[in-house]
């Protein structure tokens, strides 16, 4: 397995007092806990930070991890010799994860995270972890519905009673009426039970990647539609993507950047059925590049109009 | 794959009492004192015994400050509440970014 330097994670010396672990784990708690932090990979950061804490933190599980020895982070390793029966750890071949080296101590298995808080059954019956994943989607993946593949690295019970972990793909059909930050909750698609007891849930969060064209609200969409200035003063037609294909809109005469034309309907599918709207945002774009005639043109429009942009200045 | 048992968590969905309990980890009185507090909403009329499954996210958030940080029901019920008033902050701000148009 590979060694893990629980010290340096921390931040702290190897013979750091109980206090300063403490401490030093409450300042990276704060800094990286999921729930308060926006520093990237906060998740597995956290994950690493508790796992060390969950292990130095107490005299017992400190002394075993510390007569592991020193190595370098990453290195494969063996605990020494007499480790084992030291610390009454049965089978090491089984054991993938540092982690999994002090799960035992103190009776009984992992520390349940997240829920399930066990029900009374058989002896030794508990119910399977709770997984929670953020899933990177598209935005057509969530108009259509899309059926996502996740990577989870699942806890198993071995024929010896060991626990090892399991790399596995779970499979989640996305439902229409899902978006951006929508939280959904698969029942017995987590961690398997142990001992009969029942299979943990798959909590899945939707994170929907930038898209290209538009912007997402809820289940509205936004796009912003360029029109050339005669287009704004006069108004006009123009010709727009949606997520099924392309739609006319009318420009009314007089439209002013910024203003909203409503296309409704054609958002994003909703839980209950409907949809959310498009919403195009008008945005007026100057042509650079002019001929000759054109500079002309614009000239003598300036001389001849009374509109004065900037009356309200005084 | 089957996918009917697939829940939002939102606010269309119910969820009973005891299965918000369970599938959160706190305890009886923990949620009882964050329902006071007003950071989790009963359904109305339903005897504080329907839960809007949004709660469970909330819940379990609660939970996992009560275990990581050590902190008691009125400390949740605070963590809870900013994290709450971030969240719909953060929703208008991308919904105002989507109206602004590119310079």
């Amino acid at each position: 397995m590979k060694y893990k330097d629980y010290y340096e994670i921390l931040g702290v010396a190897r013979d750091a007092s109980q206090e300063d672990i403490k401490k030093a784990y409450r300042k990276l708690a704060r800094k990286f806990h999921p729930d308060v932090s926006k520093e990237p990979n906060a998740e597995e950061r956290f994950k690493e930070v508790q796992e060390a804490y969950e292990t130095l933190k107490g005299p017992e599980k400190r002394a075993a991890y510390d007569q592991l020895g020193r190595h370098r982070s990453g290195e494969e390793f063996r605990p020494p010799p007499g480790w084992e029966r030291q610390f009454g750890e049965a089978n090491l071949d089984d054991i993938l994860d540092l982690s999994e080296l002090f799960e035992h101590f103190g009776g009984g298995p992992f520390r349940r995270r997240g829920g399930r808080t066990g029900r009374s059954g058989a002896a030794f019956a508990m119910p399977g972890q709770d997984y929670e994943i953020t899933a990177h989607l598209s935005l057509e993946d969530v108009y259509r519905g899309a059926e996502v593949a996740l990577d989870v690295s699942a806890p198993e019970l071995t024929p010896d009673g060991a626990v090892r972990r399991v790399p596995q793909t779970i499979r989640v059909r996305v439902p229409k009426g899902a978006t951006d930050g929508q939280r959904l909750r698969v029942p017995g698609k987590g961690g398997p039970g142990i001992g009969g007891g029942p299979n943990g849930d798959l909590y899945l969060n939707i994170v929907l990647r930038p898209h290209p064209t538009f912007k997402v609200s809820g289940h509205d969409l936004y796009l912003e539609l360029p029109v050339a200035p005669w287009e704004a003063v006069l108004g006009g037609e123009a010709e727009v993507p949606t997520l099924d294909g392309r739609l006319k809109v009318t420009v009314r005469a007089g439209s002013r950047a910024g203003q909203k034309l409503r296309l409704a309907g054609k958002g994003l599918p909703t839980p209950k059925g409907g949809h959310g709207d498009l919403y195009c945002v008008l945005q007026i774009v100057t042509p650079t590049a002019l001929s000759e005639r054109e500079k002309e043109l614009y000239e003598e429009l300036g001389r001849i109009s009374n509109f004065n942009p900037r009356g309200h200045f005084g | 794959m089957n996918n009917d048992s697939l829940q939002f968590l939102d606010d269309e969905t119910m969820v009973a009492l005891e299965e918000l309990l369970e599938v959160s980890g706190l305890m009886r009185e923990e949620l009882f004192e964050l329902v006071e507090f007003g950071v989790l909403q009963p359904a109305e009329s339903s005897g504080q015994r329907l839960f809007a499954a949004r709660c469970i996210v909330q819940a379990r958030r609660a939970a996992r400050l009560r275990d990581d940080f050590g902190l008691n029901a009125p400390g949740m019920a605070l963590a809870l509440a900013y994290l709450e008033r971030i969240e719909a902050l953060e929703h208008r701000l991308r919904e105002l970014e989507c109206q602004l148009l590119r310079s």
